[in-house]
C-alpha cells in the first residue's frame, strides 16, 4: 500500500533521514518506534507531503506521491495526526470534526452521518460538541484529532505520538482505538516513544536510530529483541543483565 | 504441492526486488555501526554506508571471505553483544582455522522457517514421519530438521548415526515416510537392504532430502530406485545456515534461493566480476535478516548459475543449479568437508615428513567415499622400521582429529611418489 524508497531529507545542511526505506501492506499496524530525534516526524511529515525530500521515492497505492501537494494526498486517503496543533483550539469540536471532511465536499446530511460514527466511537466527543476544542483534555484532544482525522476517511492513517502526555488509562484506551480502527480496515502507521504498547498491537514495526532504520520484525518479536529492550523497553534493561 | 510462506515465496519479483533493497539497507546500517570490519572493509575502498541504496551498489563492497571469519575469530564478526546470542556454532570441518557463528532468537527462528519451506515444498506435510539420519554431533545443521519438522507438524525421528540395519528397521517398525541424510549413506542403507534382502515396498518412505556433500544425478537415480522415493537436493552454507539457503522443489529443476533473506551473485571466481544470469560462477551470498552474524558478499566457493525464469512449483524465488564443484580446493567425503589446509598443519608438527603430500579420493556411485593421503617422508626415517608403524599410526589418528574423518595413510619416498599416484582419479599436489 505505502512503499517508501530510499529517502533522504533533512533542514538545510543538515540530514536527517538517510536512505530510509519502508513498506506498509494493506490492512496492517505497522510502528515505527525510536529515540527523540532520530527521524520519524520528519519521515511522517515527508510521506504527507508536508517535507521535501532530497531523494527516493514515496509510493501510495501504486502512485508516486512525493512530488503531489499535501491536500492531494490527504484526498488519496493518506491521513496525518501530527504530534502538537492536532486541533484548532478556538472552533468548538464538531467544527472540528467537520473540518476533517472539509476534502471531500460532503452535503450535509452524509456529513450528518459521518460524525455520527464518530460520535458512536467517541462519545465524550458528542458529548462535548459545542465546547471550544481549546478547552478539552488531553485524552480529550487526542480522539478529536483522531475524530477529525476520521472524518476525511483515510485508507492510511499515520499516528505521531497518540499516547504522548496521556494518563496511563487513557493510553490503554486510545491502543484500542487504534486497533479497532485498523479491524475495521484502516491500515496504520503507527509513530510511538511508548515502544512495548505500539509494539503488542503491531504486525510489524521498524526500529530508527539518527535518521536511520536499523532494525525491523514482526511486533511481538521485536519486544523480545534485546536491543529494542535496552533502548527502548527500560524495565527489561535490568533484568537482563542479572541474568 | 505445498508453499509454507506463500506471501514470501511467490511474491512478485518486483515487490521482492523492493523487499531486498529495504531489507540490505538495514543490513549496511547494522553491519556498519556494529562490527569493525565491516567499517573498514567500507573505509578500505572509501565507500559511506549511504552510497550503498540498492542491490546494484552492493558490488562496490568487497567481498568476505572464510579467511576473514577465522581473522577475526572469536567475536569479532559479531554484529550484537554476545548476550543477544542464543546459540553459538562451530564448524568441525574448520578444526585447525576454528570459527564460531552466532544466533539469536530471531535468527534461529528464520531458519527454522526456512527448513520448514524446503520441507513443504517438497510435500511433507504433518501426516509424515521424518527420519533424520544425519550425524547431529557431526554435523549440527541436522537439528534444524527437528524444528522445521515441528513447524510444521511433521513427527521426526532423529535416528542420527544409528546404523544402516538399525535404521531400516526403524523406517519399518515406525512406518518413516521421509529419509533425510547424507546421499552416501542412504546408498549405504539401500546396499544393507539388499543384503537384508529387504525390498523397498516393505517401508513406507516416499521422499528423501539430500544434502551436505555433492551427488550426481546418476546417484538421485539408484536412490529413487533403490528406496522407492522422490529424492531433492538441499543446500546450505556452514558459514549463514546450513540447511536452509535453497532445496529443491518438485518440479526439480534447480533449487529456490529463500532471497527475501539471502541475497545471491554469481561472479566469476578469478576475476570477482558479476556475471550474467545463466552464466556459470561462484555463488556470493549476502544476509539480508541476518542479526547476530551478518555476511556482506560471502564467497561460498559453490560453482553454479541462477536462473529467474518462473517455476513450475510457483514459486517465483531464483533458482540455482545443483553444485558438483567449487572454486576452492575444499573436498566433501561422505558429507564431511575437508580443507587440504588442514592436513598440511597437520603434517607441519611431525619432523621426517612433508611439507609435500597429495590426496587420491575413491569414489563410491559417483560420490567421495574415501580419502587417501600420500604423504612424502625422509628415507631416514623409512629405514626405521621399528618404529614407522607407531608413527605412522600416530599422524594418521592426528589426521583424523584434525578432519573429523578416518583417512588411509600412505608414507612414500619421494622417488616413488609418481608410481603411487598413477590410479589417481581426483587429486590435489602440494
Amino acid at each position: 500500500m505505502l512503499k517508501i524508497r530510499n529517502i533522504d531529507a533533512g533542514y538545510g545542511k543538515i540530514q536527517i533521514l538517510h536512505r530510509t526505506s519502508l513498506h506498509i501492506r494493506e490492512g496492517e499496524i505497522v510502528s515505527l518506534i525510536g529515540a527523540n530525534g532520530a527521524g520519524k516526524t520528519t519521515l511522517l511529515n515527508v510521506i504527507s507531503g508536508l517535507h521535501p525530500l532530497k531523494g527516493g521515492s514515496v509510493m501510495f497505492q501504486n502512485r508516486e506521491i512525493q512530488a503531489m501537494p499535501p491536500d492531494r494526498i490527504v484526498g488519496m486517503g493518506l491521513i496525518q495526526v501530527p504530534e502538537t496543533d492536532k486541533i484548532f483550539p478556538p472552533l468548538t469540536v464538531l467544527e472540528n470534526l467537520e473540518m476533517g471532511a472539509y476534502l471531500r465536499r460532503l452535503d450535509r446530511r452524509a456529513l450528518q452521518s459521518e460524525i455520527e460514527k464518530i460520535h458512536a466511537l467517541f462519545p465524550i466527543l458528542r458529548d462535548r460538541g459545542d465546547r471550544a476544542a481549546g478547552t478539552l483534555s488531553g485524552g480529550e484532544r487526542q480522539m478529536l484529532a483522531l475524530g477529525r482525522a476520521l472524518m476525511g476517511k483515510p485508507r492510511l492513517l499515520m499516528l505521531d505520538e497518540p499516547s504522548l502526555g496521556l494518563a496511563p488509562v487513557i493510553v490503554a484506551e486510545m491502543f484500542g482505538i487504534i486497533q479497532s480502527l485498523n479491524a475495521m480496515g484502516t491500515t496504520i502507521l503507527l509513530v510511538e516513544q511508548n515502544a512495548r504498547e505500539a509494539l503488542q498491537i503491531s504486525n510489524r514495526a521498524y526500529v530508527m536510530e539518527t535518521g536511520r532504520i536499523v532494525l525491523t520484525g514482526a511486533g511481538v518479536e521485536l519486544m523480545s529483541n534485546e536491543e529494542v529492550k535496552r533502548a527502548f523497553l527500560g524495565n527489561d534493561y535490568k533484568e537482563k543483565w542479572e541474568r | 504441492m505445498g508453499v509454507f510462506q506463500p506471501e514470501a515465496e511467490t511474491m512478485n519479483r518486483r515487490d521482492l526486488l523492493d523487499l531486498q533493497n529495504e531489507r540490505l539497507g538495514i543490513l549496511i546500517n547494522h553491519a556498519y555501526a556494529n562490527v569493525r570490519f565491516y567499517r573498514n572493509q567500507f573505509d578500505a575502498v572509501g565507500l559511506n554506508p549511504d552510497d550503498i541504496k540498492t542491490l546494484e551498489d552492493l558490488k562496490k563492497i568487497p567481498f568476505t571471505t572464510r579467511e576473514d571469519l577465522v581473522n577475526n575469530y572469536p567475536y569479532g564478526m559479531f554484529a550484537v553483544p554476545l548476550r543477544d546470542v542464543v546459540r553459538l556454532q562451530f564448524p568441525l570441518s574448520h578444526y585447525g582455522n576454528p570459527i564460531v557463528i552466532g544466533y539469536t532468537r530471531e535468527d534461529l527462528k528464520i531458519w527454522r522457517e526456512l527448513v520448514a519451506r524446503i520441507m513443504f515444498g517438497v510435500g511433507i506435510t504433518e501426516h509424515d514421519i521424518i527420519q533424520v539420519a544425519f550425524n547431529y554431533g557431526l554435523f549440527m545443521g541436522a537439528f534444524r530438521f527437528n524444528q522445521g519438522a515441528e513447524l510444521i507438524g511433521a513427527a521426526v525421528v532423529p535416528a542420527s548415526v544409528a546404523p544402516a540395519d538399525v535404521q531400516i528397521r526403524i523406517m519399518r517398525d515406525f512406518k518413516s515416510t521421509v529419509l533425510v541424510s547424507t546421499p552416501s549413506f542412504a546408498l549405504h542403507i539401500i546396499e544393507t537392504m539388499k543384503k537384508q534382502g529387504i525390498d523397498p515396498r516393505d517401508l513406507s518412505l516416499k521422499i528423501g532430502l539430500f544434502g551436505a556433500e555433492p551427488w550426481p544425478e546418476s546417484a538421485r537415480d539408484l536412490i529413487e530406485a533403490g528406496l522407492g522415493i522422490k529424492a531433492f537436493d538441499i543446500y546450505g552454507v556452514t558459514e549463514l545456515i546450513e540447511p536452509g539457503v535453497s532445496g529443491e522443489c518438485t518440479a526439480i529443476s534447480g533449487l529456490h534461493i529463500f532471497e527475501d533473506h539471502f541475497f545471491p551473485e554469481i561472479i566469476d571466481p578469478v576475476t570477482g566480476q558479476s556475471l550474467e544470469e545463466g552464466q556459470e560462477g561462484e555463488l556470493v551470498l549476502t544476509s539480508l535478516t541476518t542479526t547476530a552474524y551478518p555476511l556482506i558478499r560471502y564467497r561460498t566457493h559453490d560453482r553454479t548459475a541462477l536462473c529467474t525464469a518462473p517455476c513450475d512449483c510457483g514459486r517465483t524465488l531464483v533458482r540455482m543449479n545443483r553444485i558438483f564443484h567449487r572454486t576452492d580446493q575444499m573436498i566433501s567425503i561422505r558429507g564431511i568437508n575437508v580443507f587440504p589446509e588442514t592436513i598440511a598443519d597437520v603434517l607441519r608438527n611431525f619432523e621426517g615428513i612433508g611439507p609435500a603430500y597429495s590426496l587420491e579420493i575413491k569414489q563410491k556411485y559417483g560420490m567421495n567415499d574415501k580419502l587417501n593421503v600420500f604423504i612424502e617422508t625422509s628415507p631416514e626415517l623409512l629405514c626405521t622400521a621399528g618404529n614407522v608403524a607407531a608413527f605412522h599410526e600416530k599422524v594418521r589418528t592426528a589426521l583424523r582429529k584434525a578432519l573429523g574423518l578416518r583417512v588411509e595413510l600412505e608414507m612414500v619416498q619421494k622417488e616413488h611418489e609418481s608410481k603411487q599416484m598413477r590410479s589417481t582419479r581426483t587429486r590435489i599436489n602440494s
